[in-house]
This record gives structure tokens, sequence and C-alpha cells, in this order.
């Protein structure tokens, strides 16, 4: 149910619809009776309108990869005519709002809507725009696209099929072909005056429940705080590898920064704030430990602790773990960048998230939310707005599975604070970053030099990926400087993920990098079973190599298929791509019983056995279909001149820049360097295949995509092995299980992700959640090269580069 | 001139708008059709019998759409710019002769509106103008796509109308005449300019995709780097008009280069059932056009500077070579001068 202001709008509109009548104050005019008059024309006119119903182009999250799907081949939309997906919202029929729906994201959507002339449409799809979806618990999500805009057509599913749409798209055209001439309220005066743009503060707000925030400010009760709950066993990590090697590095570091600098133990160094820098600074240049993969931090109840780990080359192996003890009431420790520059964007994240505090960062400030946002989610004294309990499942919903949505009660949620002094009707959200340029900067920026202009790209922008947003200094067509925004898919992966019980967090993994699902799964289950120490029988270790290696050739194929449309060709390549794309989803649907959002990784196995129609579809796949199909790709697009022109040389990340900006997976390998978890750091069985590790020296968009077909080769090599050595016997360790206890501890996993090295660091208390959960996602680390490489080179030149790190914004915003 | 004269070109007139719009449209279902097999789907197929009605439905649901001007636009030139981007392309249409002299009621009636003595000159002043609109429209939206797309367009016509223009003269040198309707006739029994021109013609082509602004040329609204470029901020009528401008532009040009250099409406029998020539230019235009969707299907787009150079360091010398070849040969066909240096 919409909060009260937008019902009445909403309803307004729904009352012309019925009636026919405008309220009174709203003019209708003399034409009111010559349009009655028209009503013979209904025909017509709703035929025409149901017939062109153009989608505006603009995707907010998983839900939009099925919708792009439903535009390619096996669906073509196009059959209703609604395939010309419009990227200006001027010229669109209907806006799918295909995804979550982020608060960082409203005040762009309701402006789009605003854009749009009537007659406008809108269609919900899936259950985050309908309702909030799996994220909705969460401090940043929106319950709903409903609670700010009429939505005409709502289309269930997480996400919903292809087919789904479809259906959804007749449902509006039968809806349409319902309303008459003489009805339609668009063509009234009043109507047209666009919806109120929420608003960015403390929290979101809608500017017209200003006097009901005035109302409770005076009022402000104190949030229902309780200190986080204290972790029931010291965490320490389970005997690993690591250990040994935590001990090397204690000898080495003792001989250069001093024994005083740290402190040994077991499996981790303590380190001192103050020395944190000089020991990077020896680790790197003397151990060759060039490679910081993770930094996180973790809330305990006397302190925080930022921990980082870090990986050599070189040497493959095992991480070393650092930890710091940060002061809860003065946060602040030295920034690494000077050290490692793949420091830049975590420890922003770490700000955002934890409120600690890195001196030294030349760009501090909010990266996932806004600037302006109150308190540091990840705190645990920190509570979102419609906080129930620290875990899951929720008495409100369990065991009777009955709950009222806690916002239907009280649209603002106790959890809601407003800073002292704080006044909604003058408050401007700070400029930084985030949003819109505003007049002031421009005027500003006029006075340095005025050949130079500022473009937002992003975040609704047809080669964004997504939601993601670039703001680019413009000299001419060149492009002087560029500052990635993002956050406007953050769905609060993370919090959500403490709140779970640890085997609801699977479903969870799938909708990070929304097009590799399984291999999400995959790094998930092996960090936990660490934890737990299970033992995977072995027909399902097999069958999470196959379902892992077949959905790196599914993210591969696709990556390449949207590169080339970055670069301007029509989706010929994307549609030819998409059609094996679709015979991988077939083979996930078959087992696990959905194309994306698979689910189907188990702690100590997998949830569902494949059939022998699976394995002899795959067999077809791997050893007929995919061949013939990269071939097709290979003859008519690597070779083409435009091709060549437009990827190579454009965009050159040198080898060095991109282990110290902590790029992974075919970015790095794009770059001479030859790193590939599966070899370096071999987990699950993939010492028992022949494959290689495709490496190119470029380092430019041409080779990051050549190298990502080089290996989806080899991942067809991969599947086929594995295919035929298929052992039998049982597929999960145990009997299945629906909660899970996690011996204490900590541990971090990582797999080799299509996108590259995703881990994930884990605390458990013993309990039956996670304690600290969270993601080192790829796109989001190799997000930080994209600045340099862009700097001198033309805007459509950045398409392609942001092309070529392929993206998934599911996983930058988590 | 007498009444039945102005009839007849009062009817002319309206045929060939009549032609044009609805050429216009299905156009469209044509580029979407097409389209879509070279990506294996279907298209639109399911509004009217295989689709044949969704260009009237585009257009009806253009016409009912509101009307937006951006609070910041500048309103006159932004009305003005898509009234300033059709007419020239309208009027463009008017030189290309679409056949021979019919008999009709006892008439004889010239299939072509108007024969100016300079026609070739004529169509290539009008593509000029023609981007006159889309630097209006890119300048008074107040947007920032679109004015980078209003200047991208105003100099990829600049280069690449020089080269179009200098391969266009190694025709009119050969036919002696700027009249599209001598050209014609310079045509007859097979002597198609195309294979004395071969090279004239392959600038010509390369040319004419990038006057019309069409992949892998299509920088102005290129919408993976501009959104939808000059038109982002235009809806409903106005923006089809932009859409009609590129779309008729391209019929016309397809025309005149069927003219040019493929014997425009010449073709077997035509001398004796005139009838035949305007079939014979449909089936020629559809020619280019289909070539005009498969480029599009098919290729990457170029980047800006990459087009510039093409337009000015590869197009405009070749067409020079071309132009002083021609002109050298067709003064040494002149019997005089062989017979000067055989003296
Ligand atoms: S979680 Fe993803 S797939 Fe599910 S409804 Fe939301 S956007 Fe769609």
């Amino acid at each position: 149910m919409p909060n009260k202001a937008v019902r009445d709008v909403v309803e307004r509109y729904d009352d012309y619809i019925e009636q026919g009548d405008a309220p009174e104050g709203v003019w209708v005019g003399p034409w009111n009776n010559l349009i009655k008059s028209l009503d013979s024309l209904n025909g017509l006119y709703n035929w025409g309108r149901k017939s062109s119903i153009w989608p505006l182009g603009f995707g907010l999250a998983c839900c939009a990869i099925e919708m792009i799907c439903t535009g390619f081949a096996r669906f073509d939309i196009a059959r209703f005519g609604a395939e010309l997906f419009r990227a200006s919202p001027r010229q669109a029929d209907v806006m799918i709002v295909s995804g979550t729906v982020t608060k960082k994201m409203v005040p762009q959507i309701v402006r789009l809507y605003n854009q749009m002339p009537e007659p406008r449409y809108v269609i919900a799809m899936g259950a985050c725009a309908t309702g909030g979806g799996p994220f909705k618990e969460g401090y940043n999500v929106v319950s709903g696209i409903d609670k700010y805009l009429p939505v005409d057509v709502y289309v269930p599913g997480c996400p919903p099929t292809p087919s789904a749409l479809l259906q959804g798209l007749m449902t509006l055209q039968a809806k349409i072909e319902g309303q008459k001439l003489s009805e339609v309220p668009w063509y009234r005066a009043g109507v047209s005056e666009g919806f109120p743009v929420p608003v960015l503060g403390p929290d979101i707000f809608d500017p017209r429940q200003i006097p009901v925030i005035d109302a409770r400010l005076s009022e402000q009760e104190e949030p229902t705080t309780k200190a986080g709950k204290p972790p029931k066993a010291k965490p320490a990590e389970l005997p690993a590898p690591e250990v040994e090697l935590t001990k090397l590095a204690a000898e080495f570091l003792r001989g250069t920064v001093g024994a005083d600098a740290f402190r040994d133990e077991g499996n981790a160094l303590i380190v001192e704030p103050l020395r944190l820098v000089d020991v990077c600074h020896s680790l790197r240049n003397g151990f060759g430990f060039d490679y910081l993969s993770n930094v996180t931090s973790v809330d305990y109840p006397d302190r925080f602790e930022v921990v980082y780990h870090i990986y050599s080359i070189a040497k493959g192996g095992a991480h070393i773990y650092l930890k710091v003890h940060v002061d809860r009431d003065d946060p602040v420790i030295p920034s690494l960048i000077s050290v490692y520059r793949s420091a830049d964007f975590q420890e922003r994240e770490v700000y955002d998230m934890m409120g600690i505090r890195f001196a030294g960062h030349p760009n501090l400030k909010r990266i996932l939310l806004w600037e302006g946002f109150e308190g540091f989610p990840l705190r645990k004294d920190w509570k979102e707005a419609y906080y129930e309990q620290e875990q899951k499942p929720f008495d409100s919903r369990w065991p009777e599975g009955y709950h009222v949505a806690a916002e239907d009660r009280n649209i603002w949620g106790k959890n809601v604070r407003y800073p002292q002094g704080w006044d909604p009707k003058t408050w401007k959200a700070p400029t930084d970053g985030t949003l819109v340029l505003q007049p002031e900067e421009l005027s500003a920026l006029s006075d340095i030099d005025t050949d130079k202009i500022i473009l937002n790209i992003g975040p609704q922008h047809p080669s964004t990926h997504g939601v993601f947003h670039m703001r680019v200094l413009l000299d001419g067509e060149t492009v002087v400087d560029l500052e990635p925004v993002m956050g406007y898919l953050h769905r609060n992966h993370e919090q959500i993920g403490e709140r779970n019980a640890w085997l609801m967090n699977m479903p969870f993994t799938d909708r990070l990098d929304y097009l590799t699902g399984m291999g999400n799964n995959f790094g998930y289950a092996i960090t936990v079973e660490k934890l737990m120490g299970s033992k995977v029988p072995e027909r399902a270790e097999y069958i999470r190599v196959i379902m892992a290696e077949l959905t790196r050739i599914a993210s591969h194929l696709w990556a390449a298929g949207f590169l080339i449309s970055d670069l301007g060709a029509f989706f010929t390549p994307a549609n030819y791509i998409g059609e094996e794309r679709e015979m991988i989803l077939d083979l996930f649907e078959m087992t696990a019983g959905s194309r994306m959002m698979v689910n189907y990784f188990r702690f100590g196995g997998v949830a569902y056995d494949i059939s022998d129609t699976f394995i002899a579809a795959a067999t077809h796949l791997v050893k007929e279909r995919l061949p013939r199909a990269m071939e097709e790709l290979d003859r008519y697009v690597t070779a083409n001149e435009i091709v060549q022109a437009r990827t190579k040389g454009i965009g050159v990340l040198p080898r060095d820049e991109a282990i110290n900006y902590g790029a992974a997976g075919p970015v790095l390998r794009a770059s001479g360097v030859q790193y590939d978890v599966r070899k370096a750091e071999p987990y699950s069985i993939y010492d028992r295949f022949d494959f290689e590790v495709p490496v190119l020296y470029g380092g430019d968009i041409f080779d990051r995509y050549w190298v990502r077909m080089l290996e989806a080769e080899q991942s067809r090599r991969i599947v086929e092995q594995a295919l035929r050595d298929l052992p039998g016997g049982p597929i999960l360790e145990g009997a299945p299980r629906w909660s899970t206890r996690v011996p204490a501890g900590e541990a971090y996993g990582r797999v080799e992700n299509p996108k590259g090295e995703l881990g994930f660091y884990v605390v458990s208390d013993g309990g039956s959640n996670p304690y600290r959960y969270h993601v080192r996602s790829p796109s989001f680390v190799n997000l930080t090269t994209l600045a340099e490489m862009s700097k001198g080179h033309k805007v459509a030149d950045v398409i392609g580069i942001l092309g070529s790190l392929d993206i998934v914004l599911g996983e930058v915003d988590r | 001139m007498t009444t039945t004269d102005i009839i007849e070109v009062l009817v002319k007139i309206v045929a060939v708008f009549f032609i044009l719009l609805t050429g216009f449209a299905y156009l469209t279902l044509f580029e979407r059709r097409v389209l879509a097999a070279l990506q294996s789907r279907i298209g639109p197929n399911r509004v009217g019998p295989g689709g044949f009605l969704q260009p009237v439905a585009d257009g009806l649901k253009l016409l009912f759409k509101e009307d937006i001007i951006p609070a910041k636009a500048d309103k006159f030139l932004y009305l003005l710019a898509p009234v300033a981007v059709v007419v020239p392309v309208l009027l463009s249409a008017a030189i290309v002769p679409w056949g021979p002299t019919i008999q009709l009621f006892g008439r004889s009636i010239p299939l072509h509106l108007a024969d100016i003595n300079i026609g070739v000159l004529f169509f290539l002043g009008l593509g000029s103008l023609g981007v006159y609109g889309i630097v209006l429209a890119g300048w008074s939206s107040n947007n920032k796509y679109a004015l980078i797309g209003g200047l991208r367009a105003s100099s990829q016509m600049i280069s690449y109308e020089l080269a179009m223009g200098l391969a266009a003269l190694g025709v009119v040198m050969l036919s002696g005449s700027l009249s599209m309707v001598d050209i014609v006739n310079a045509q007859a029994n097979g002597r198609w300019f195309i294979f004395m021109q071969p090279l004239g013609f392959m600038i010509f082509a390369i040319t004419m995709v990038a006057e019309t602004k069409r992949a892998p040329f299509d920088l102005p609204e290129a919408e993976q780097e501009l959104v939808a470029g000059f038109h982002t901020e235009y809806s409903g009528m106005k923006f089809a008009m932009f859409y009609l401008a590129e779309y008729i532009a391209m019929i016309v040009i397809s025309a005149v280069a069927a003219t040019l250099y493929l014997g425009g409406w010449r073709g077997p029998f035509v001398e004796q059932l005139p009838i035949l020539g305007p079939l014979y230019l449909f089936l020629k235009i559809m020619v280019f056009l289909f070539i005009f969707v498969w480029l599009r299907a098919s290729f990457p787009r170029l980047r800006y500077d990459r087009l510039m150079t093409v337009g000015w360091k590869i197009l405009l010398p070749l067409a020079l070579i071309n132009l002083v070849v021609t002109a050298i040969a067709v003064v040494g066909a002149d019997t005089k001068f062989f017979g000067l240096l055989g003296g």
C-alpha cells in the first residue's frame, strides 16, 4: 500500500479513468465534449497505442538481464512491435522497472518518469520492483516502485522469465484496449505536472512528507539500539596453509620492520596501526606479496578490526592475513593507497559502511551510499528503518508464516533518525560526486577553462551495463578526467547476509553477479565449508565444476557480445551469443529449476543430481554446438576491421598497474599476468583437469576480449573432461539440512569467477547466522582501473573500456 | 503554362509525396524485419497480417503522444529544427527522375518533378542545408548529449559532403551535364556509369551512408555513447520528423545513387514499356536500402576522430584522383586531342 500522498495522486489518476469526470479544480474545457464525441475512434486509438509500446531502455538489476533476453532471438519482443528500446525517456511509452529499486536510485527513476510523455505506462517487473523483493529488509531498498509511481502491470517472479514479461506486455495491451479516449486522464489539465522527486537526506524522503517529518523531528525517539552481541568464541581460523605462511612472513618482518610493529596470532598478523604502511611496503617489496586482494572490517564489541588479505602473484598459494585493531571511539588508521592502489575503493567502502577513516586517502567519501546519509550501516549498533531482529527467521513470520509489512504500520520506521537541527525544507543534498552537476559547480568550472564540460554518463544510460554512473570531464570529445560513481544498486547485501541464517545466504549470492549464479554459489560454499570442515562427495565436486565452467562460458560469451554492442554494432553478435547462452540456461533450468537464480550449491555438495538427459545435452553442447558458435564469432567479429581499430591499443593497462590496482580475472590476464586462482591456489578438484591459463600481453580492449574467448575455450575443455569422468555416488555429505551451525572462526575463501577473483570473508561466532559476511567483488575492484585507463581517450573509447571490464552492477554495489 | 500543366505538376507532387511517406513508413518495417532476420529473430508480425500495419500503429501512437518542450530549451529553434531537417530532404526528391516520359490521357508526361539544369548541385546543396536542422536541434535542446550529437553531425557532414560532391563530379564530366535527366539519358544501352566510375561509385556509396548518418557512421545519434544524440529531447511527432527525414533521405539518396551510377530507371525493354522504368528504379533503390540495413546489423561504429580521418585523408584524396583521371580520360577520348598528339 503506497503512502498517503502518493495514494492520493494514484487514486486521482484512477478516478479519471473510472468516472470520466475530472474532480473539481481540474479544468477540462470545451474540448471535453468534442473528445467525448470522438469515442467512436477508441478502437483505432487504442489499437495504435497497444501495438506500438516502446520501452524505455533502462535496467536496474538482475531482472534487466531477463528483460534483455526478452528482446533476443528466443523470445523476440519485436513480434509485438515493442523491440524499440528507446534510450531517451522522451521517446518511450513504457517504463519497465526491471529490478531492485534502491533509495539512491529512486530520485532518478521518478525523474525519468517525469520526462516521459503521456500516455505512459509502468510495468513493475520482478519481486523487487513490485514489493521490495528479497532485499527489502535492508536500509537502501525501497519496497516497491508503487510507493512513488503509478504502476499499470505487475509481473511476479525473481526474476520473471522472459515469457512472463511478454505476458506482462500482453496484460498491458489488454488494459490499453479497455480505455476510452474521452476518459483517459492524460489530455487534461493538471495531470502532467510531474511526480515529486524524492530527496536523499539522512534517509530518503518525499517532499510531500515534510510536514510529517517536521512533526516527527520534535518527538524523535532514540532508536532501539542494543549493543552488538559479542561473539561467543574468539574467532580463530582452522589450521590452514596460512599458518605456515604467516610464520614465514613474521620471520621476515622481524628482520625488516622490527618485532614491535606486529603480533603473530597464529594465522594472522596483528599490525600496529602506525606501522601498517611500513609493514605492507616491506611485504610488497621484499617478500613479493604484491597483490592486495581484500580489505574489509569487522565490528567487535570492544574494537573495530580492519582486515587485509594479501597474495603473491609470482608465488601463488595462500594469503597473508593482516589485522589492525581500531579504536571504536576514534576510528582512524593510515590508508594503504600509497602501497596498493587496490585499496582505493575498498577503503572507501569500509568508511562508508563502518565509519573508519583512512588518513591519507585522497578521496575519502561515501561510495555506495550518498553523502549525507546518517550512520554507518554495518556497525552492530546501527539499525535499519524497519529493524525487527538480529537474526532470521523473524518471529513475526515464523512459524505462523504471517506478517504485516512493517512500513504499513509505520511509514517511517522507528530507526530513521534525523540529526540535530536538520531541516527538511532547507535541505539540499550534498552534490559531492553522487548527484547531477549543480549550476554552481558548472560556473566554477567555467572559470578554469571554458572549453571543458562535465558529462554525466549514467546511471540511466544504454551502455553503462546497469545503473553505473561516470562523471566525465570532457575537452571536446577527449576525456580529461573520470570519476566512477556507484551504489545505485547497493542492496545491503552484507547487512542482510548477517541477519540471514548461513544457508539462507546461498540464494542471495546468486544475485551478486547475476550472470554467474553458479560461480557465486561455489565461492560461498567453499568458504563456509572451510569453517565446517566438510568433505564434498566426488560426484558433487564434478557437478560443481561442470556448472561453474558452463557459467564461465555463458558469462564470457555474453561479455563479448555486449562489448561489440557497446562499440556500436546493433546487437547482432549479442543475439547470436544470446542463443548459445540460452542453451546453457536450459541446462541450469533442467537441474536447478531456474535460469539465473540457481540456488544450487549446498554446504557439502549440491542440491539436486543431474540427469542423463542433462549429460547428453551438455555433451552435445560442449562437443558440437559451442565450438561451432565460437568459431563463428571469431570469424565474423574478431577479424572485423572496425572492431580491431576500435579495440587495439585502446585503454591499455600495463602489467604492474594491473597488479597494483588489484585487477582480477581476464582483466589481469590480458595485461600479461598469468594468475588464475584455479591454478594458483587450486580449490575443489581443479588440479585434476587438463587446461591452460591463457595470457595476453597487450592489456588493451582487444586483449581483454580475446582472453575471454580463449578462456571460454578452456572451460569448454574442462566441461568435456568432467562429463567424461563423472563418477557415481551421493551428491551431498550427510542428509539435507535447512539450518546449519557453523563452528566459530573466520575464513576467507575465493574462487576464480568469470569476472575475476570472487572472495567471501565470513566470521562465525558459532551461531546460526554469520557474525560478519563480506564479499570481495571482482567487478568492484576492477573498476578502480577505469579512470586511469580512460584518461586521454575519446568518449566512445570509454564506453568500450567499460565494456571490456565486464562489470555487473549487482556485484559492484552489492 | 496551361491549367492542365499546373494540374499535372500538382498531381505529380502529391504522388511523390505520397510515395515518399509510404516509403518512409514501410522502410521502417522493412528495416525491422530485415534486422530481425539477420539476427535470427522474427520481427514485428502481430500487428495486422504479417506485421503489415506496424508502421500505421506507430504513426498513430506518435501522433497522440504528449508534446514536450523542455523548460530550458530555446523554444523557437527547438520547434524549427525538425522542420528544417525535413524540408530540404523533401525538396531534394524533386530532381529525381522516377521514369521515362509516359503517355497518359493523350499527354506525354515526364516522370520527374523538375529537370533543373543544375540538378546534382541542387541535391548536394540541399544535403548541406539539412545539417542545419540537426545542429539546431542539438543546440536548442539544452542537453549535453544533444549538443555533442549536433556538433558531430556538422563536422561529419562537412567532411563527407566534399568527397561526395567530388565523386559525383566524375559522372557529371562523363555525361557533360548537371541535369539528372541528362545523366540518365547518357547511360542508355547499359552504359552505366558504375562501369566507368567504379572508384567514384565506391566513394559515393560510402559517403552516402555517412551523409544519411546511418551505421557505421551514425555518430550524431550514437546510442551507446550519446543516448539518442541530437534528438534526445524530442518526443512524439517532432521526434518522428527526424526519423522521417532520415528515412526519406535514405530513399532519395539511393535514388540519386541509382541515377548517377546504375542508369536510373533504365533497364531492358523500358523503351517499349515505359512503365517498367519506375519499377527498375524501385528495385535498384531496394538494393541500396537493403545494404543500408545490412550495414547497420553488421558493423560497429567508427570512432569520431577516425571518421574524420577516413573522410579527409582517404576519401577526399581518392575522390580527387578519381576526378583527375576522369578528366584526362574525358579529354583523351576527344579525338581532337589524339589528333593533336598524332599531329
Ligand atoms: S532480486 Fe533480482 S531477480 Fe529478484 S526480483 Fe529483484 S531484481 Fe529481479
